[in-house]
């Protein structure tokens, strides 16, 4: 089914098709080539035995022999080239998972201090309509001594509420540093370690 | 030279694919083991490169003046690899074996004879290039990174004295190689005019899987020698000044050329107006705002936006940098200079052409800011 507004044929999947039809075609191709090669060997392989020369230096002609060795090569670098795309493939789902799992601590981070804040300002809300609402203003030296504990209270108050906040978004980063050391170490063990199976002949 | 030979033939071989650039690196290795060290482990992406410069080459063949200048980039281009002129003769004769080999009973003697001249032809406009820039620069330049900053959790930023000191355009570019992966090389802009202490600063994002920027954005970039190869790229301020103020828009680290524009413009007499937009996902991608917005405190001319696109809570402009650039004025006036990410730069581009600027106000780079 096409799109609504567009006609004509759904582009990916058609092209995706094509992709599948060109690398067969490809293959085919190759195969083609390769067997041709394979007849012209095994022709002059049969001319040099009714010649009376010895059919089998033909088996390893010098020209099938380099031919050989290209081909011993290629297979050998595709293969190089396979390890290195499945390691950088690899590398880039951890780096992408990193910054999804970065970006859910900070939004995590954020809303808990979002939240904290927003509590911290109702309470001072409250401290402050309840002191309007005080009727008169404290006459006696025993109401300035309630008033004055009250103020030492809500100051107490704030600074406690000032200091989780500190302790909890320092924790936060101390964590995310961490995770941070860790998997550098981890890349550093995993190079490391390459550097050591290339030493014990993997 | 029968063009139409070689193409048709041309057409034939590349039927084989990945198999053609496949054979003819492995025939060039076996014969010249030497040549192999010039390459990166993984040969894929190199492998690319062939087939492109060959359907280039072959398409282009009659139209001698436009291939000559492509052919003389690559040459100057290939200096940095250490190709040398004998590495010319090796691979001349690797690629005529691998014609030979995939055009099967089509190889005919007139048809090597032409794959022959083309070759020559192809080898001297290179050689001769390279020469010719012999004299004017080296093949590379050591770059030390004298400093190493985390500015936010994907974005680094390096300083690096190279040696000898280096001549560019502010807004251009390098190809930087790191000793940790080597014979891969990726462009990077100076994020600064040049200096008198000949210092250059680059800003480098981190690519999911990149393997390059994967090395330069770690601490243990610091006081390594990094190779650099010569100044390019046509994103400089226009010479003569047009007169016209400017509009700076730039996504991610697509701000490293623009800033080293905003820097040169700082030094002219009379400064035209600048507007620069920084636009990133979130607030933490905007890594260089306050260094920007000092620059704005100083200079009365330049006026600084900043803009995310993931963050709604943010307290200035939200939204895609093209949209944020289209609701903040007429523009039409302006010479507009913009990178960054692909898609973002082409998207803005698009806008800015519909607002009413010509062609030869929007300034871009031809290449992409997101290769790994």
């Amino acid at each position: 089914m096409s799109r609504l507004g567009r006609r004509g044929y759904e582009e990916e999947p058609v092209h995706g098709f094509l992709r599948v039809v060109h690398a067969e075609f490809v293959r085919l191709v190759n195969e083609r080539a390769s067997l041709w090669q394979e007849v012209q060997r095994l022709r002059r392989r049969i001319i040099a035995g009714e010649a009376g020369g010895d059919p089998r230096a033909v088996l390893f002609g010098k020209e099938d022999a380099h031919v050989h060795a290209v081909r011993i090569l290629s297979t050998a670098q595709v293969t190089a080239d396979r390890y290195v795309a499945d390691a950088q493939a690899y590398s880039s789902r951890v780096t992408e998972e990193a910054r999804l799992r970065r970006d859910d601590i900070m939004r995590e981070a954020r809303q808990h201090s979002d939240m904290l804040l927003e509590d911290a300002h109702a309470k001072a809300r409250e401290a402050a309509v309840s002191a309007l609402n005080v009727t008169a203003p404290p006459q006696t030296a025993r109401e300035r001594q309630a008033a004055q504990a009250e103020l030492a209270y809500l100051r107490t108050y704030s600074d406690v509420y000032r200091a989780h906040l500190r302790a909890y978004t320092e924790g936060v980063l101390r964590g995310i540093d961490e995770w941070e050391r860790k998997e550098a170490a981890s890349v550093q063990d995993a190079a490391q370690g390459n550097a050591n199976r290339r030493s014990i002949g993997y | 030279m029968d063009v139409v030979r070689l193409r048709e033939s041309f057409a034939h071989v590349a039927m084989h694919g990945d198999e053609l650039p496949l054979f003819f690196y492995s025939d060039l290795f076996i014969k010249h083991p030497e040549v192999r060290e010039l390459f990166p482990v993984s040969m894929a992406a190199q492998r690319g490169h062939l087939v492109d410069a060959l359907v280039k080459i072959v398409s282009q063949v009659d139209r001698v003046d436009e291939l000559t200048a492509f052919l003389q980039g690559l040459g100057r281009d290939h200096r940095k690899f250490a190709a040398v002129a004998e590495h010319y003769d090796a691979v001349g004769a690797s690629l005529l074996a691998t014609l030979e080999h995939f055009s099967g009973p089509d190889w005919t003697p007139e048809l090597a004879a032409d794959w022959t001249s083309a070759y020559e032809l192809v080898a001297s406009v290179m050689t001769t290039a390279a020469r010719a820039d012999e004299q004017l620069r080296p093949p590379w330049w050591r770059g030390t990174v004298v400093a190493y900053e985390r500015r936010a959790f994907d974005v680094s930023v390096l300083s690096v004295r190279p040696e000898p000191q280096m001549d560019y355009l502010p807004g251009q570019s390098v190809a930087i190689e790191s000793p940790s992966r080597p014979k891969l090389w990726r462009y990077y802009s100076m994020a600064n005019a040049p200096r008198r202490d000949g210092l250059l600063e680059f800003h480098i994002r981190l690519i999911d899987g990149g393997a390059v920027s994967m090395a330069l954005t770690s601490p243990a970039i610091a006081d390594t020698d990094l190779r650099l190869g010569p100044p390019v790229g046509a994103l400089t301020l226009s010479q003569p000044v047009s007169g016209r103020d400017l509009l700076l828009v730039a996504g991610s680290t697509g701000l490293a050329p623009l800033k080293a524009i905003l820097d040169q413009v700082t030094a002219l007499p009379q400064p035209p107006g600048v507007d620069l937009f920084f636009g990133a996902r979130t607030a933490d991608g905007l890594y260089d705002l306050d260094s920007l917005e000092k620059m704005a405190a100083q200079y009365p001319w330049l006026t600084i936006t900043p803009a995310v696109s993931a963050d709604s809570q943010f307290a200035g402009e939200t939204g895609s940098l093209p949209d944020v650039v289209a609701r903040r004025g007429d523009w039409s006036a302006r010479d507009a200079y913009l990178a960054g990410p692909t898609e973002m730069v082409q998207e803005a581009v698009a806008r800015l052409a519909s607002a009413g600027l010509a062609q030869d106000q929007i300034h871009i780079e031809d290449f992409g800011w997101s290769e790994p």
